[in-house]
């Protein structure tokens, strides 16, 4: 079992709505009106990076590496792995803000700002994503998954992810083949190919969502949040069912 | 000032009411989609927009402000969160202002059609009321017919929406102290449009960059509306439908009948709903009804129609602003009849579910999936009568084994106009002036407002009202406030056992409640001209008199603009719902402080309705030493109801 964050870049529509419940998230204060004026200001550990052409962005954020570069590389024994395995988590008290992590990071997620906690209240230390190890205790999605309204960022097991995944890749390549005895000579070629793209991105049905739709078709799992039944079967979307 | 108070949370429930929260259930049993579905799958909502830090004003953009300050603190134009959070304020009290304004002009509209006799159904009901106000704006009265009369005033008010010979007709009505107040900060509202059109012309890009600039004109832009579009509105009102007196009448989803055809009237326009009233006892579709087994035609009202209607003609209620939809899942519904404003989208597709016929009536407000039948005032009557028709023609579908009318409906009681309060007193403010000096009544609240899915329905209204009354203050309701209350039973004479000593005795002695409805959410132009009148009774500014306002369950930009123009009036009013503002701290300041020094009152944000009471109370006796009236210290007052309430709320 790994549970991750997932993400779907073709889906970010760069809302930024992943920063923000990042930020209140990881605040004292818990409460959006009152976080932003905490000392010190509570930081994200998500990146919403635009991309090279307009309107395309990944959502960056620490992969949980394993094994990983900045664990092995923290002179001080700062960085550590959670008891599930899971997760790359820094203890602030341990910090001393040299930024070898970030220098062997893949990914380039790591900021560094004063955080609670740390040895001093004005050093910097290295900030970066716990995994909102609390809220998934408590049974809930992380933060970003949660505020996330368009799947670019999914919650799961990876395998049962990409297999969803190869789930929507199917039903991409089929209604591309399904399409093309209708493209007549004088037609549309792209017709079949356009009919994959719209499957291979579809937000209704997503992968993930399909996925887990049939597991709970096949009583893989039970609904444990009973109260909020009708409400999620209206809402179309299985995605914080599925994964509390 | 605390924001983490969430009533929803804190009670675990939707609604405090047996009828809508049957209806809820049964809702989820059938499948079918509420508004708290809608809200759960919204959440968690944007932040940026929580917080007034999106701008969508231009092409350059959309902009945000990074709070956190780790991303950009400008817009693309170099707007900071100042900026663009008074932008952002300043349109929302527009679109309400103007929203409020429209409805009044609409009423305007046909009132001078009726005045040259070109409408059908409609005439003056109150002419002594149209004789004192015409008289009131300098127009002359005597010798002159009615109709001469109507006309000229309908002329002079059709000014106040264009370019106003330098201020409002209804300014005149603001105590001397206030205008000069407000002509010193350059806030007379001038002509109702133009304030509007000025208020999307500052909020353009590169015209009005200074906050405090702003802000002001939203104060003259909301003072537009409620001392011009709204009070045009009531008055007009008044004089067609009738100025409301004293009136019993139920409320509640028992209100249904289960053996007539149900019309239900929903949106804002006392205009159709009027007419429609009247249809309703046409012998010939009595009798239509009756040849399809129906014992009688209902009329019930929703929302503010409903207030509308409750005030002048004793009509019954079916309920609030989150009513709506629960009204359908009734299943005994043949029509809801809409005209505009807080008319739910999703009416259409509940009634879908159901025989419910949804007819929209307004050009101006289309709902996909209704039936559209064009209101003319022309011909209002006969629109009427075929409105009532189509419900009739629906009653034969009706699935009786689908009709679940949940409880027994509550005695309410309404229509304390303004007349009829002072008439209640002998015909001047003295006998309440009286009172508040010595101190029987300690002051008056104006309850007003909306319904948010964000709380437990009606929860805020009825117990911040409750708190009140119990310590002898007047409470005044409109809108989705009076209904909240009406339902909890908090506004008949009965009531004044609820009430403190002081106050439940003077409301026994007059045979009143402790809560008295004063009509629809326009009607809160009656509020501003009560206050204007016990200013004037004691000589005084309007903000040195012991009131306030709350609005405890607001989600509407109309609501946005009343508050502003109830603060700009000079009486503090205090929020239960976050409004956008957060973004900046700089006008969180000013409207939640430094206005007080400007206008003589300010905003306060306070969820947890007793600590809202707490507050208000102590506002309320600061304002009565203020006036060397008898006063309990601030630190006497104390709020036991909260801590044994036993919640926990935000910092």
């Amino acid at each position: 079992m790994m549970r991750t964050v997932f993400v779907n870049p073709e889906r970010c529509i760069g809302c930024l709505q992943c920063e923000i419940a990042c930020a209140v998230e990881h605040s004292a204060s818990q409460d959006l009106a009152l976080a932003f004026r905490e000392a010190p200001l509570p930081r994200k550990r998500v990146h919403v990076q635009a991309g090279p052409v307009p309107d395309t962005a990944y959502p960056n954020k620490c992969r949980h590496c394993d094994p990983a570069p900045c664990q092995r590389v923290c002179p001080t024994g700062a960085i550590s792995r959670d008891a599930s395995g899971d997760l790359v988590l820094i203890d602030a008290k341990r910090c001393i803000g040299c930024a070898m992590c970030a220098v062997v990071c893949p990914f380039d997620v790591l900021t560094f700002h004063p955080l609670a906690g740390a040895l001093t209240p004005e050093a910097a230390v290295a900030v970066k994503c716990d995994g909102c190890e609390q809220r998934v205790g408590r049974g809930e999605v992380p933060a970003c998954v949660e505020s996330c309204k368009v799947d670019a960022l999914v919650y799961g097991e990876i395998n049962e992810l990409m297999a969803g995944g190869r789930l929507r890749e199917t039903g991409a390549v089929l209604a591309a083949m399904g399409s093309t005895p209708t493209v007549t000579p004088n037609g549309d070629p792209l017709a079949g190919w356009r009919s994959f793209g719209a499957a291979r991105v579809s937000v209704n049905d997503t992968a993930q969502g399909a996925w887990l739709r049939r597991r709970r078709q096949n009583g893989a799992r039970a609904d444990q949040n009973g109260n909020g039944e009708g409400s999620q079967a209206l809402d179309g979307t299985t995605r914080e069912e599925g994964t509390s | 000032m605390s924001t983490t108070y969430d009533g929803g949370r804190l009670l675990g429930r939707l609604t405090i009411h047996d009828d809508a929260q049957q209806m809820i259930d049964r809702a989820r049993e059938e499948g079918i989609e509420t508004v708290w579905d809608r809200l759960h799958a919204q959440e968690p909502q944007c932040g940026y927009c929580q917080l007034g830090l999106s701008c969508r004003n231009c092409a350059m953009g959309p902009c945000r402000i990074d709070p956190f300050g780790e991303g950009p603190q400008k817009g693309v134009c170099g707007a900071d969160a100042d900026v663009i959070v008074a932008r952002n304020l300043g349109r929302a009290i527009a679109a309400g202002s103007s929203s409020h304004s429209d409805h009044g002009r609409d009423i305007l509209e046909v009132f001078s059609a009726m005045a040259h006799g070109e409408t059908s159904g409609y005439q003056v009901t109150d002419e002594a009321k149209l004789r004192r106000i015409a008289e009131e704006i300098g127009i002359a009265t005597e010798g002159r017919s009615v109709n001469e009369v109507a006309i000229d005033l309908a002329d002079e008010l059709m000014a106040n929406y264009g370019t106003a010979k330098g201020s409002l007709s209804f300014v005149e009505r603001v105590p001397a102290l206030r205008r000069e107040k407000w002509a010193g900060l350059g806030i007379t509202p001038r002509g109702i449009d133009r304030e509007n059109v000025e208020m999307m012309h500052r909020t353009h890009m590169g015209v009005d960059n200074d906050y405090v600039n702003l802000l002001l004109h939203g104060l003259r832009t909301a003072l537009a509306d409620g001392w011009g579009g709204s009070m045009i509105a009531t008055e007009l009102s008044d004089i067609m439908f009738g100025t409301p007196t004293p009136v019993t009448s139920e409320v509640n989803l028992g209100v249904l009948e289960v053996d007539q055809v149900n019309i239900a009237m929903h949106g804002h326009n006392p205009l159709l709903s009027d007419v429609v009233v009247t249809a309703a006892q046409d012998p010939e579709l009595v009798e239509l009804a009756r040849s399809y087994g129906a014992t009688g035609i209902n009329i019930v009202g929703l929302c503010c129609t409903g207030n509308e209607m409750l005030m002048r003609k004793g009509v019954h209620i079916a309920g609030n602003h989150l009513m709506q939809e629960l009204v359908l899942v009734t299943g005994a519904l043949e029509a809801m009849v809409v005209d505009y404003q807080c008319i739910m989208p999703s009416v259409v597709d509940v009634a879908k579910c159901y025989h419910t016929k949804v007819i929209s009536t307004s050009d101006k407000a289309k709902f996909p999936g209704a039936t559209h039948v064009s209101f003319d005032p022309h011909r209002g009557a006969e629109i009427a009568r075929d409105i009532v028709r189509m419900a009739v023609e629906a009653y034969p579908d009706r699935n009786r084994d689908r009709v679940r009318i949940p409880v027994a409906p509550v005695q309410m009681m309404g229509g304390f106009s303004v007349e009829a309060i002072l008439g209640a007193l002998g015909g001047t403010p003295k006998p309440l002036v009286d009172a508040i000096v010595a101190g029987t009544i300690r002051g008056a609240v104006a309850v007003v407002g909306c319904n948010n899915p964000k709380l437990a329905q009606d929860f805020e209204h009825i117990e911040l009202t409750r708190k009140l009354i119990e310590n002898d203050i007047l409470v005044l309701v409109t809108g989705c406030a009076a209904v909240a209350n009406g339902k909890a039973g908090q506004m008949m004479p009965a009531a004044a056992d609820l009430a403190g000593p002081g106050l439940g005795a003077v409301c026994k002695s007059l045979g009143i409640p402790p809560v008295l409805h004063m009509g629809s959410c326009v009607d809160n132009s009656r509020v501003m001209q009560l206050a204007a009148a016990l200013a004037n009774a004691i000589g005084v500014d309007i903000d040195s008199l012991p009131l306030a306002g709350a609005a405890p369950e607001w989600y509407s930009e109309k609501a946005v603009a009343i508050g502003a123009y109830v603060v700009g009036s000079g009486i503090t009013t205090v929020l239960g719902v976050q409004p956008p503002i957060f973004g900046s701290a700089n006008v969180v300041n000013l409207l939640a402080g430094g206005l007080d020094d400007v206008v003589g009152a300010k905003f306060a944000v306070e969820p947890d309705p007793y600590k809202a009471a707490l507050l208000i109370r102590r506002h309320i006796e600061a304002k009565r030493q203020g006036l060397g009236l008898t006063f309990i210290a601030s630190e006497d007052i104390r709020d036991d109801e909260f801590a044994a309430a036993g919640a926990t709320v935000g910092s």
